[in-house]
């Protein structure tokens, strides 16, 4: 990316930083959970970006990100001492599965505790105050350190945070990163799925928020996530989450809908259409279409933003093949779902020149011929067909699901016909 | 036969109930009938003229007696007690309700069977010698072959939605019964210089508005390779073939228009990146496969030859059906017997649900359980004893199937026509009932020989026009049905494509116009021995042009 690095110095708020903000909502509005953390990580704030995690009930997902982006990034643990036992498990079990090996766990200072809650029941008597010497104040010099920080706040969560964004610019002018800001309870479980990744202990007992022991509680089916937090008290958030900019950054684009489906969720997509007057030289984020890429060929080469490629029925996948590597994601178009030609690009693509991105099928997508365009290694959708949009989230596609054709790159034979058969 | 395994079972078992659903969807309505359409025709389901028209794959044209059953009981309770055998060796059901298709799928998968790509742009059923297996002219049994490419064809993800149909046929014999040229791919077993068994490739034949020989691809290419050079040929239609205009789709338009020479080149050049990969079939497969289609347990026989010459003197029916129904076996004491479906004044390839048990029993009892459809659309008992010809005719004739007409005028091919096709112009089926009636005398019919008649009621040609001796063409002409005579058509090894002889005749002035043609034929031949289609092939189309429309 082309954007500048933003300077942290602690200086006064001002316009020009907060449409800076603005501009980066703007530009990745519609950009996957894993690309905007990429994009903080590498563009924003490289070298400057902290993760601070509660290793709550969804805290995988955020760590899964970034184990993805760089699995050294710094994450920090608030062990306010108040924490459920399994809580602390998890810390080890998460850091194991996902080779994370930069985290640090940040403890109250003691002196605190033992001046403002010598009995340990601070939390029952000023729940606040619990909050603040256990986790805003041990914080604070660690946040100091970092241009940014990276939190896996949720819009869904409640309903404060409802227009959270992408990024948002502090009190003190640092930037705060929510890559998960647009997930929802089905994504970030369809994520977990997806993912394998461990379940906290406690979430399979009801938990669906999870901070200190004290202060957390069951939450019943339907209830607000967060509802077990502070129940019972006038209090949605501890703090550390409450100083942004009175004046949030609202999104250019409300993203209503996602249409692209890929590992299992509809996600924020990144990318847009090209347009006819859209420039080669600085284009970013945009599906090429071929025959525009063999003609300005040398320019997109020089261009340094991120680019995919569109194929349409009857471009040759050849005549690009020196530049596959240069896309981060393969656009096919099926103009009709009886235009099977965007099945043997897949193969080609995915097969012959061992393209690992992402191809994504767009156009008349529909449920009956997915399970045939994934044999054929397209591993993300463009959906806009309601019934296929249903059958995706309710994971019902119509599907075969053993083969006798050995397609694709990982098949793995079974039975005594090994040269022809797979199992899904 | 082939037997299913748990996969296989497991496969068709999914498949159903893939089906099912998209029958519910459509039943609900939340599939258009234009998205339900290309789903069904994957499973070989149409609406016709009247109703849903169900088709169900015999593969490479071999089933079981208890397959046959099955066929009856289908006909007996979800149609109207009568099935329709297809010049593509499969069965349809002409009236069957949307709500019993999943139901009927379902009975047709406990048997082994089912309707997967009978229709539809995806690869079909591939059809086979309906003597293979029997012939003592083959070189080699082609259905291990044949089940192999069943395998490797079904539910294929990169060829399900190709420009257009693609059909398949395989031979094992030289003399070709398949009508192998004539498809999409042909395949002819061949031997190499080493002494090796492989295939001969011939591409872009067809029927239909265009009639297209097939062309010589590769000579010879071995079973490990076979699947990979298909699998070329697939992907080269698949992202080149026409899509523009249904009528220029299949791969002989694009054969036609590239020239082969371009898409051989294309073709082997997909082949060298793909041979000796995954698709590679190794010998010991083919070998497992190979085992399924054993031959039975054949025995040492009393009687290993009939003599036909006496038995028509105290038979003439008989006799008749001796001379013309059997084929010679590879096997002594045995004969491989074609079933015809026939009858003088029948809708040619119908069967009722009794006759269909009747068969199955026959088979039972006197042929190894085993049965072909032709694609001639006449059935087959490949292996009966010689010993038990009698027995076997005695029980077709008291079924109603023991005509012996079998390569005769009587035995035409023609498709449903008018009256069940939405796509025909012109009636077929009463216009073969009257030819059949007109030369339903069998010593006419013996005096006449070999000679083969094919009705088509559209241009489609399921019926084979182009390739009959004799070939008739329903068209439309100003409202009303016109029927035009093609002469000189041949689908066997040394194929040809018939040629319009003339104006086209009303429907009532088409049986004269054949017995005119016949007549010509008679009056001309050098001997009894010359067959109609040696005689015009020496004569040209002059003569029968002037008895039909008097001279120029």
């Amino acid at each position: 990316m082309a954007l500048p690095k933003l300077a942290h110095t602690p200086a006064a708020h001002d316009k020009l930083r907060a449409l800076g903000i603005l501009a980066l909502n703007g530009m990745f509005d519609e950009m996957d959970a894993v690309g905007v953390l990429r994009q903080a990580a590498t563009d924003v704030l490289p070298g400057d970006l902290a993760i601070v995690s509660s290793f709550g009930a969804d805290s995988a997902v955020l760590l899964h990100l970034v184990a993805q982006v760089d699995p050294s990034l710094p994450v920090y643990f608030l062990e306010t001492g108040k924490h459920f036992a399994e809580t602390l498990d998890y810390v080890e079990t998460l850091k194991k599965h996902l080779g994370l090996i930069n985290v640090h766990a940040i403890h109250p200072n003691a002196a605190d505790v033992q001046r403002f809650d010598p009995n340990g029941d601070l939390w029952e008597t000023d729940p606040d105050s619990c909050c603040h010497i256990r986790k805003t104040e041990p914080l604070e010099p660690i946040t100091e350190q970092y241009g940014g920080w990276v939190t896996g706040r949720k819009r869904f969560q409640t309903k404060e945070r409802g227009v959270l964004p992408h990024f948002e610019l502090t009190s003190d002018d640092r930037i705060k990163v929510n890559p998960l800001a647009y997930f929802n309870d089905a994504d970030v479980n369809q994520y977990k799925i997806d993912h394998g990744l461990p379940e906290h202990p406690l979430f399979a007992k009801g938990y669906k928020s999870i901070g200190c022991a004290p202060c957390t509680s069951v939450v019943a089916e339907g209830e607000d996530p967060r509802a077990g937090r502070w129940r019972g008290l006038n209090k949605k958030e501890c703090g550390i989450h409450f100083d942004f900019n009175g004046a949030i950054a609202s999104p250019m684009t409300a993203a209503t809908r996602h249409t692209l489906w890929k590992d299992g969720a509809f996600i924020a997509d990144p990318f847009h259409e090209w347009a006819d007057d859209s420039d080669p030289a600085t284009a970013s984020y945009k599906h090429v279409p071929l025959a525009v890429f063999l003609a300005n060929r040398d320019t997109f080469l020089a261009n340094p933003h991120p680019l995919g490629l569109l194929v349409v029925p009857g471009d040759r996948i050849e005549d690009v093949e020196a530049d596959l590597g240069r896309f981060a994601s393969i656009a096919i178009k099926f103009p009709a779902f009886s235009d099977g030609r965007g099945y043997s690009t897949a193969r080609l693509l995915s097969e012959r020149f061992n393209y690992s991105g992402e191809i994504r099928a767009v156009g008349d997508v529909l449920q009956d011929q997915i399970p045939l365009m994934r044999r054929c290694g397209i591993n993300a959708l463009v959906v806009t067909h309601e019934p296929t949009r249903a059958a995706l989230l309710e994971n019902r596609l119509p599907e075969v699901a053993i083969f006798y054709q050995p397609v694709g790159t990982t098949e793995v034979p079974v039975g005594t016909r090994p040269f022809l058969r797979r199992v899904s | 036969m082939y037997r299913y395994d748990e996969f296989d079972a497991t496969f068709v078992a999914g498949r159903t109930a893939q089906f099912s659903d998209q029958v519910k969807r459509r039943l609900s309505g939340e599939l258009t009938e234009d998205q339900f359409r290309p789903l069904r025709l994957m499973n070989g389901l149409y609406l016709q003229l009247h109703a849903y028209m169900l088709r169900i794959a015999v593969p490479y044209g071999t089933l079981s007696s208890k397959q046959m059953r099955m066929f009856a009981h289908i006909a007996r309770t979800y149609d109207r007690g009568y099935g329709h055998f297809t010049t593509r060796q499969n069965i349809q059901f002409n009236w069957p309700k949307l709500k019993d298709i999943p139901k009927i799928l379902e009975e047709l998968a406990s048997v082994e069977m089912h309707a997967i790509q009978t229709s539809g742009n995806c690869i079909r059923n591939v059809t086979a010698d309906h003597f293979a297996g029997a012939a003592a002219d083959e070189i080699i049994d082609p259905r291990p072959i044949a089940e192999i490419l069943r395998q490797w064809s079904s539910l294929h993800p990169e060829f399900s939605y190709l420009p257009r149909k693609f059909k398949i046929a395989i031979t094992g014999a030289p003399n070709d019964r398949a009508a192998i040229r004539f498809h999409d791919i042909g395949l002819q077993a061949a031997t190499n210089a080493a002494g090796e068994i492989g295939w001969e490739v011939w591409v872009g034949g067809g029927l239909g508005r265009t009639p297209m020989i097939g062309k010589l691809i590769n000579s010879f290419v071995p079973n490990e390779h076979l699947l990979a050079y298909l699998e070329s040929i697939m992907r080269v239609y698949n992202r080149y073939g026409r899509r523009d205009n249904k009528y220029k789709a299949r791969i002989k338009i694009l054969v036609h228009e590239e020239g082969l020479e371009t898409i051989k080149g294309q073709v082997e050049a997909e082949f060298a990146e793909v041979r000796g990969g995954v698709l590679t079939l190794p010998a010991e497969e083919v070998d497992r496969i190979t085992a399924y289609f054993a031959p039975p347990q054949f025995t040492a026989q009393p009687a290993t030859k009939i003599d036909v010459a006496y038995q028509s003197i105290i038979d003439p029916a008989y006799g008749r059906w001796l001379d013309h129904n059997i084929n010679s076996h590879r096997e002594a004491g045995y004969a491989s017997v074609t079933i015809s479906l026939k009858p003088v004044g029948g809708a040619p390839g119908d069967a009722t649900d009794k006759q269909m048990d009747d068969i199955a029993d026959i088979a039972q009892r006197y042929a190894f359980d085993e049965l072909r459809v032709t694609h001639e659309q006449n059935l087959v008992l490949p292996h009966v004893a010689v010993a038990d010809l009698r027995a076997v005719y005695e029980a077709l004739v008291a079924t109603g199937l023991a005509e012996g007409n079998t390569g005769l005028i009587t035995d035409m091919i023609c498709c449903p026509g008018l009256d069940f096709c939405a796509l025909a112009n012109a009636r077929s089926i009463p216009l073969a009932q009257e030819i059949s009636r007109k030369f339903a005398q069998p010593e006419r019919q013996a005096e006449i020989g070999d000679l083969k008649i094919k009705i088509s009621g559209c241009i489609n040609a399921c019926g084979h026009h182009h390739v009959g001796h004799i070939g008739i063409l329903g068209v439309e002409k100003k409202g009303g049905e016109l029927y035009q005579i093609t002469l000189g058509g041949d689908a066997t090894e040394s194929a040809s494509v018939g040629k319009i002889i003339g104006p086209g005749f009303e429907a009532e002035a088409v049986p004269g116009a054949i017995e005119t043609l016949v007549d010509t034929y008679i009056s001309k031949r050098e001997s009894a021995g010359e067959t109609f289609i040696q005689a015009y092939r020496r004569l040209g189309e002059a003569p029968f042009k002037e008895a039909l429309y008097g001279a120029a």
